[in-house]
């Protein structure tokens, strides 16, 4: 066991921050919101730490508070927009937003140190941080799918209008699926910056953002256990495919296509509801959703 | 020096409309966002580009590179969306395949020109200037600017006056009353993912000759700036999208020149934000159009 976690602690550790952001992406999804801007929750989290910490000589510790502030506010300032469009909409204004967090990161070079980003930040997040925050980042998810909250976000997700027709607030709720992803988000992105020496305005552009869709994709929008099916993926397919290093572009779009057209629930929670239907135990109805896309209809109340 | 810049903002404002025209189109009629369309774009400069380094003359070249790219876009269709849209929910499934035929292209041209950036070689296009008015005007530009109009023209009449284009507004208006009434829904999507793909392939040769440069990453920047113009525009919007995509030219080239490049794109997708936040249906877009409300 240990010989396989010092053979292999990048990848677990990568693998941790991955399974964090995609929980940030997965959150939105749930409440039926089309962001992509998890990639930019985590340039602000990153940021924000790497400078207080390099900066002004503060804590890590303190640092990834801030940036878990910051991640609020920003996805807070978002949401104002974000909560009154739908659908395709929303996506494009979260890829704008993206987009406009790299250009001022690289604008105001004096503050972040435009494209050379900020270096020499001090390596403190370990393993053992890493698995924390995901464990406090899933108790969290955990026990919202299991409250009232969760419910909602599915009613949100299914069907907006009648959510609204319920008596749902329907923009507050939007706009609390945009905090809980900004803030987990900038958390992980700030947790990053502290694991990996030195970041650039481009860790977090259009590939990120892909990233971090893919791993949701892949693993699934509903369930726990979907961002990690998703990230352990992604961890393992590169060394799986290791000669085809070169092709990796085509190996993951190919992949994209595969299992959004014929696994639409993703791996995990496709998974997760065979599991289900296989054992119907009543534990599949504590989770107070029914689910009724791909057929996995899990009702047992 | 002003009036220069706004000339130079319209040509590139004009490319911006042939990419931007078909992303629209393609939204326009089935609702669904092509996250490929960059990459078909990138597609045409390097088909182009090969064609003309192996001693094909330039024109054929890029009539190949408009065909080929025509054709990209149709197996975009059949390889991204075919499936999706017997399924239905595509919207969120649609960004995800689409994706993943962007990354393959941009895998594939990065392999052709192992990460280089090509140019086409010096003389594919005579460089030329004309100069009056205190400004400088290329011939490249004159004729970028006379094919848009001429094409812009061309999709117009096309979509608006011929019996083909009445079939795709009505598809784009109701799919299943327009196949109960006999029009064929998969003729619709072959034509307009064509007409998409060629116009997007040809504003890439366009790009390549005018800035000289070809890379598999180039359709990136033009994906997002296509954003930004089909939301100012309104989503569907034809005549939105060819303004929105001029004003959006002009904008940028006025921001790159007297303040920074970087600003400019922030300031770029500010405006779209401040777009989305008031006018969400877009400036030309039509008041009952899907910014809010049902995503179905």
């Amino acid at each position: 066991m240990m010989n396989f976690y010092m053979a292999y602690q990048p990848i677990i550790d990568f693998f941790l921050i991955a399974v964090g952001l995609g929980y940030s992406q997965q959150i939105a999804l749930k409440a039926g919101v089309f962001s992509i801007a998890t990639a930019g929750f985590a340039a602000i989290g990153a940021y924000t730490s790497a400078i207080l910490v390099t900066r002004y000589g503060i804590h890590p510790m303190i640092s990834v508070f801030a940036a878990a502030a910051m991640g609020i506010l920003a996805s807070w300032i978002l949401s104002l927009p974000l909560a009154r469009l739908r659908g395709a909409f929303q996506a494009i204004a979260t890829l704008a937003f993206v987009q406009v967090v790299i250009a001022l990161l690289l604008y105001f070079s004096g503050f972040t140190g435009g494209a050379l980003g900020i270096i020499n930040i001090p390596r403190v997040v370990n393993t053992g941080w890493l698995l924390l925050a995901v464990g406090v980042t899933m108790y969290v998810v955990w026990s919202l799918n299991r409250s009232k909250v969760g419910r909602v976000f599915g009613a949100l997700r299914e069907d907006d209008s009648v959510a609204a027709s319920l008596g749902i607030p329907i923009q507050g709720y939007y706009t609390l699926a945009f905090i809980l992803s900004g803030v987990i988000g900038a958390v992980f992105g700030g947790m990053r910056s502290l694991y990996v020496f030195n970041i650039e305005p481009v860790d977090f552009g259009f590939a990120a953002m892909v990233a971090s869709l893919t791993v949701v994709v892949l693993g699934g929008r509903n369930t726990l256990l979907g961002p990690i099916a998703g990230a352990l993926i992604m961890a393992i397919l590169p060394e799986i495919a290791r000669p085809l290093a070169e092709n990796r572009g085509i190996l993951n779009g190919v992949i994209l296509i595969l299992v959004i057209t014929f696994l639409p629930n993703g791996v995990g929670d496709e998974l997760v509801y065979w599991l289900r239907r296989r054992f119907r135990r009543p534990s599949a109805a504590t989770l107070g959703r029914t689910v009724t896309k791909g057929g996995a209809n899990v009702s047992a109340h | 020096m002003l009036l220069q810049q706004i000339l130079n903002g319209t040509v590139s404002g004009a490319v911006y409309a042939l990419f931007a025209l078909g992303f629209t189109l393609i939204f326009g009629v089935q609702k669904l966002l092509n996250l490929a369309h960059g990459a078909i774009f990138m597609a045409g400069a390097f088909i182009a580009y090969y064609a003309t380094i192996n001693g094909l003359p330039f024109w054929f070249a890029v009539v190949l590179a408009v065909i080929a790219t025509g054709l990209v876009s149709i197996v975009t269709d059949f390889v991204a969306f075919r499936q999706l849209r017997k399924q239905g929910h595509a919207e969120f499934a649609a960004i995800v395949t689409s994706l993943g035929v962007d990354l393959i292209l941009m895998n594939i041209a990065q392999q052709v020109s192992r990460t280089q950036v090509l140019s086409f070689p010096f003389g594919t296009f005579p460089v030329e200037f004309y100069r009056g008015f205190g400004m400088r005007i290329s011939l490249l530009q004159i004729v970028i600017l006379v094919l848009v109009v001429i094409l812009v023209a061309a999709l117009y009449w096309y979509i608006h006056r011929t019996s083909f284009g009445r079939q795709i507004r009505a598809v784009s208006s109701n799919e299943t009353t327009s196949a109960l009434l006999g029009v064929s829904s998969q003729s619709v999507y072959l034509q307009t993912f064509f007409i998409a793909g060629a116009l997007a392939g040809l504003a890439g040769v366009l790009i390549g000759l005018q800035f000289n440069s070809i890379h598999f990453m180039m359709g990136e920047p033009f994906l997002l700036q296509a954003f930004v113009v089909v939301v100012i525009g309104g989503l569907g919007s034809l005549m939105g999208a060819v303004l929105a995509a001029l004003f959006i030219g002009i904008v940028q080239s006025l921001t790159i020149a007297y303040l920074s490049s970087e600003l400019s794109i922030a300031i770029i997708f500010t405006l779209l934000f401040v777009t989305l936040l008031f006018f969400p249906n877009g400036f030309f877009g039509k008041a009952d159009t899907f910014a809010r409300g049902s995503r179905r």
